[in-house]
């Protein structure tokens, strides 16, 4: 009993009537592939428009279709659409096969006699192929309502609240003592200047108060099982040392420790902290932590001061490390970035010359909270500069470190020129190849730094030098540029110098991706699903990303993004099931040998063995359908769904145009 | 296809085995000229030549002494972000230069390299006072005087030889120099 | 025995002799052979490339081709040889083409270069083949107390990207301390000295070299080393015209590391070629005396 196919060649306008005859191809089809099952073969303008569909769905009732073949641009584009339109007149959407005669075909190629027969090739190739295509139902999987967000930064916060707002649970994994990423070191934020901690720490109580929100900080995830909807993801609590059920966070604790030592994480080396702290003093939990590392009483066996001190008895020295396992429907990396290494570029002196700071460290120096009481001075902690270079575009903009550009420096840098003036008067130059203000309200930070009279320096710095030349230059840091505008070389001398580093991926992203089943692009940074269209999800279903994970940005733009995973999230769970695409692998287990070749190889881990029937089997919810392991099997025994070797087979011999008679021949217009 | 070659493409062109990148990369930042240790004696910095070459200013290019000015230091191109091989590009406006006959008046450079490649034709090797005859002339009488102290300096002192050498396989030398450009003795 | 296809270059014969002197003094004392490559021919250094690239190439590649044959690791002690002789070796590994170009030319004196010779610095031969612990062996009148500036240079350090510092080298410094001096850390250690622009922009050079000067003085260096014959003429040889340009007055001695090698080693100064420096050649001697 052989198929009814219904063949449908698109015009696409001109995109592809201009250099494939289509008339004919669709004329070719009907009488030449009429022996392999095609009953009906037409032609049209815009297949994909309301009036293209109802023809297929009309003649699918009609001629008792029962494949249907189209002929038009990309299955990436239109794939969804004539599957729907099928399955709308009663036909499986799998049993519907779009073959690409636009971007394969008619793009591609000038000859159009050529481009034409190509096409013909093609739809004989998908009609040979279509005919063994079987009717296929999405896999449904039910989600689990709880969320997990790796990453406690303004993104991850962002990201948590909604969901938790809406009433649902959050794992909120953060591996540092407290929330708040990066956004808790700045001092203020551009382009309106507000105070970075007064609009974070509302958030952050907020989350630290949450009935909804799991706050597991000092943690991180150390295993992720399941798939979309069912994830089983490990966490490994690092001990505090402090029984968090009995301590009120007095700070008694961090008082009475003797132990300095230098913090080089939020205070980005600027200053110092106890062996036992909280990282901030509106730190999210309050509770601190004994870094083992630098304490006393972990590298000589004595001292004990907290434990002495503590009112409610709260320190545990013996505390272990604790492992939990949570289940969750949905995952969120927030994972934040790390700064780009300065001392990468030695000519900007970085590291050997005092006065030049990083734009984290000069955050610090700026916060009233920082070490020196947001007091701007130099490295002897009393001298006020008089006059600072900001340097732009380190570590960015560079084929020799980052190509890319951080994003956010620019405005970083005018902030810093404005707080600059403001606190101390001094002169400020800002060292630029380009000023990039794109967003609401930054071209207005442009022009009232102008107008406060910085000192804009069109030019890349090529060294930062204390190598005197002339009496002027003595004792001070001279900054060597071209003045490009005035085509010059100029040597500036200036007190203080800021290096407005770049962004970077975190240190470990590849192995973090890894973990999580996504993947990193050159750069590190983890890859969205589409860069435009869909810039939180993640090729893996279920794991989404937010924030400067994805790639430098603002901190709008990462609060957009925590939000939107957040809206993605809420939408599955509300759905309360979601559809997976069923074209995945299936291992026929009479003919699998337990050779178990195919389980390492499976980049998506979605191969199980059972030991005691000795076989694998592939978990369809994991499977992505990308065909290693059906390439693989040296016994031959795995399919993969809509992907068959027959089917693929088949469209191969379709393609050569093999058993179809006189099929050269000029069809009769 | 244009009907006239771009500037920027007949440069390129002279940059055969050099690895950088384009010049049409450049960003403008000014690295390079920021770099330069002798950006000073320049009339127009690296990056300036950059810009012009890319907006076809061609006798303006050929006329600046900064090419000829350049010490091939390499540290612009080591430096440049778009990773240019800045110092390679001076090198092939200096054969343009040389090519065309064109360069600002003057300049000892042009007769130098003329000089030099002829005499390591004739010889196969270099011999600083027959070069000094290239460079001696454009040289102000003070400037001359230093020159001569300097050089008995050197010959008292036993550095400068008196007499030059040449290779002994001298005849197959100049057969392969003329296998790649016609100059010296054809015999 | 470690052996090696010695290139000298033409400044070695005339202007660097005292390089070519102590070198092999060096050499020999640290069982080092130097087999000087026969009859080799002049690099080109930085005036061919003003005329034609291919040839420039082409001169380098007849003596690479040279060092090849005798499957020996070619050495230059000159920077700007070395610099030639490193990218005519990588462009004809890299680029088939461009060795086909060459090659063509190379036929007419019987020669083929294949690209396979290694190509190094007389310095980092030292450094990397013999080492610091052998080096340090040999040291019997150490340069205790002498303050060295390292002068590294240009084209010894760029346009290679291949190696670590090229912004911030270290190995020299690590050489002199080995040989029980104090080298000293100045920013301008891998400046230009002009090079050949002594002759073709001599007011440009001369600026470069009292950059340099300075610099070293004010680092309170004794004596400048060098690894390169032209940077060593131009510091040294031109002092003087740079006082009469600046109305400065330097007189700082300027030395190739491997003089200074064979002071510590022993070595007497009339063998290193120290006799016959131009900068108060008395003054030079007195410092080795001073060392021992």
């Amino acid at each position: 009993m052989s198929e009814r196919i219904g063949v449908y060649i698109c015009h696409c306008g001109t995109n592809i009537a201009g250099i494939v005859n289509v008339a004919d191809v669709s004329k070719w089809a009907g009488e030449r592939l009429a022996d392999k099952g095609v009953v009906i073969s037409r032609d049209y303008k815009f297949m994909c428009s309301s009036l293209g569909q109802e023809l297929i769905q009309k003649d699918i009732k009609e001629q008792k279709l029962t494949r249907v073949v189209v002929a038009a641009c990309s299955p990436h584009l239109h794939e969804r659409t004539f599957r729907n339109a099928c399955k709308g007149a009663g036909l499986n959407p799998y049993l519907c096969e779009l073959v690409s005669i636009r971007e394969q075909d008619s793009w591609v190629h000038t000859d159009k006699v050529a481009a034409t027969a190509k096409a013909k090739a093609i739809v004989s190739g998908g009609v040979a192929r279509v005919i063994h295509h079987e009717a296929l139902e999405p896999l449904r999987v039910p989600i689990h309502p709880a969320t997990l967000v790796v990453g406690g930064g303004i993104a991850g916060i962002q990201a948590a609240l909604e969901i938790a707002d809406a009433g649902f649970r959050v794992y909120l994994v953060e591996r540092e003592p407290s929330i708040g990423g990066h956004m808790a070191q700045f001092d203020k934020t551009f382009p309106t200047l507000d105070c970075s901690a007064c609009i974070l720490t509302p958030k952050m109580v907020d989350v630290g108060n949450h009935p909804n929100i799991t706050l597991l900080t000092w943690s991180e995830v150390q295993k992720v099982d399941g798939y979309v909807g069912n994830f089983a993801v490990t966490i490994k609590k690092k001990p505090r040392y402090i029984k968090t059920e009995d301590c009120t966070g007095c700070g008694i604790c961090w008082e009475k420790c003797p132990k300095k030592v230098i913090d080089n994480v939020f205070e980005a080396g600027m200053g110092n902290r106890k062996a036992v702290y909280v990282p901030f003093p509106q730190a999210v939990p309050k509770y601190p932590v004994i870094d083992d590392v630098n304490c006393t009483y972990y590298l000589k066996g004595t001292c004990k001061a907290c434990e002495k001190f503590c009112p409610t008895n709260a320190i545990d020295f013996n505390q272990k490390a604790e492992e939990i396992t949570v289940e969750v429907g949905n995952i969120i990396l927030a994972t934040g970035y790390d700064l780009f290494d300065a001392r990468r570029i030695p000519q900007y002196g970085y590291g050997k010359l005092a006065n030049v700071y990083t734009n984290l460290e000069f955050e610090r120096l700026c916060n009233a909270a920082g070490p020196t009481g947001g007091n701007i001075v130099l490295r002897d902690g009393k001298t006020t500069p008089k006059t600072v270079g900001i340097v732009h575009c380190v570590g960015s903009r560079d084929k020799n470190y980052n190509a890319y550009c951080s994003a956010i420096c620019c405005m970083q840098s005018l902030k810093f020129a404005h707080l600059v003036r403001e606190r101390t008067g001094a002169e400020v130059y800002n060292f630029y190849i380009d000023i990039r203000t794109p967003s609401k309200g930054y071209e207005e930070f442009y022009q009232r730094l102008l107008e406060e009279g910085t000192r804009f320096v069109r030019g890349k710095v090529a060294e930062v030098t204390n190598v005197a030349r002339v009496p002027e230059e003595e004792g001070k840091l001279i900054i060597q540029v071209e003045d490009t505008l005035i085509g010059k070389q100029r040597r500036i001398p200036v007190d203080m110098v800021v290096l407005s580093s770049g962004m970077q991926a975190r240190h470990d992203s590849k192995e973090v991706a890894k973990l999580f089943g996504i993947s990193c692009s050159a750069d590190a940074w983890y890859i969205e699903r589409h860069p435009k269209l869909d810039p939180v999800a993640t090729m893996t279903e279920g794991v989404y990303i937010a924030g400067c994970a994805q790639g430098p940005k603002d901190i709008p733009a990462s609060v957009v993004q925590g939000a939107a995973a957040a809206a993605r999230i809420l939408g599955k769970i509300q759905q309360k099931e979601i559809a997976l695409e069923p074209v995945r692998a299936t291992i026929n287990q009479d003919q699998c040998s337990g050779c178990r070749i195919c389980n390492n190889l499976c980049p998506f881990n979605a191969i199980l063995f059972h030991e005691d029937k000795m076989v694998s089997e592939v978990n369809p919810a994991l499977c992505q359908g990308c065909g290693t392991c059906v390439a693989a099997c040296p016994a031959g025994a795995i399919s993969g769904t809509g992907f068959s070797n027959e089917q693929i087979l088949s469209q191969i011999d379709g393609l050569l145009l093999l058993n179809i008679s006189n099929a050269a021949v000029p069809i009769e217009q | 296809m244009v009907d006239e070659l771009s500037f920027s493409y007949e440069v390129g062109n002279l940059m055969y085995a050099s690895h950088g990148e384009p010049i049409t990369n450049c960003l403008q930042c000014g690295t390079c000229s920021g770099t330069c240790p002798a950006v000073e004696f320049m009339d127009h910095t690296p990056r300036q030549i950059i810009g012009m070459i890319r907006a076809d200013f061609k006798e303006e290019v050929m006329a600046s002494n900064t090419y000829w000015t350049c010490a091939s230091c390499y540290y612009c191109s080591v430096r440049c972000p778009a990773e240019i091989d800045i110092a390679d590009m001076m090198y092939a406006l200096k054969r343009y230069s040389m090519w065309k006959g064109q360069f600002q008046e003057g300049l000892i450079g042009p007769d130098f390299s003329e000089a030099f490649v002829k005499m390591i034709v004739n010889s196969g090797r270099s011999f600083e006072p027959l070069l000094a005859a290239a460079y001696l002339p454009k040289f102000s009488a003070r400037d001359i005087v230093q020159e001569g102290l300097t050089a008995t300096g050197l010959v008292l002192s036993g550095k400068m030889p008196l007499l030059p050498k040449k290779i002994k396989g001298l005849k197959k030398f100049q057969q392969m120099v003329r296998r790649i450009i016609p100059i010296g003795e054809t015999s | 025995m470690k052996q090696y296809a010695y290139y000298p270059g033409c400044s070695l014969e005339s202007l660097g002799k005292s390089y070519h002197v102590s070198t092999l003094a060096v050499a020999s004392a640290l069982g080092v052979e130097l087999k000087e490559i026969e009859d080799w021919n002049c690099c080109g250094a930085t005036a061919y490339f003003p005329v034609d690239e291919l040839l420039a190439y082409t001169l380098t590649a007849r003596n690479l081709a040279k060092a090849e044959k005798t499957g020996l690791d070619f050495v230059a002690p000159c920077s700007a040889c070395y610099k030639n002789a490193y990218f005519t070796n990588s462009y004809i590994q890299k680029d088939p083409d461009l060795a086909d170009h060459i090659n063509y030319a190379l036929e007419a004196d019987n020669l083929h270069i294949a690209g396979t010779s290694k190509v190094r610095h007389l310095i980092e031969v030292f450094i990397n083949d013999v080492g610091f612990d052998e080096i340090k062996n040999k040291v019997t009148n150490p340069l205790k107390g002498l303050r060295i500036a390292p002068y590294y240079g240009c084209q010894i350090l760029r346009p290679r990207k291949d190696h670590e510092d090229v912004e911030n080298p270290q190995y020299f410094e690590g050489l002199l301390s080995t040989l029980g001096a104090e080298p000293i850390d100045y920013a301008s250690k891998a400046r230009c000295c002009g090079g050949s622009l002594i002759i073709t922009n001599r007011k440009a050079a001369l600026d470069m070299v009292r950059i340099l000067l300075q610099d070293a003085i004010n680092h309170n260096a004794d004596v400048i080393a060098t690894t390169c014959p032209m940077c060593d003429v131009n510091l040294e040889v031109y002092q003087a015209q740079v006082n009469r340009e600046f109305g400065t007055q330097y007189a700082i001695p300027v030395m190739y590391f491997t003089q200074l090698m064979g002071l510590a080693f022993g070595i007497l100064p009339g063998h290193l070629g120290i006799a016959k420096r131009q900068v108060s050649g008395a003054s030079m001697l007195a410092l080795a005396q001073n060392t021992k």
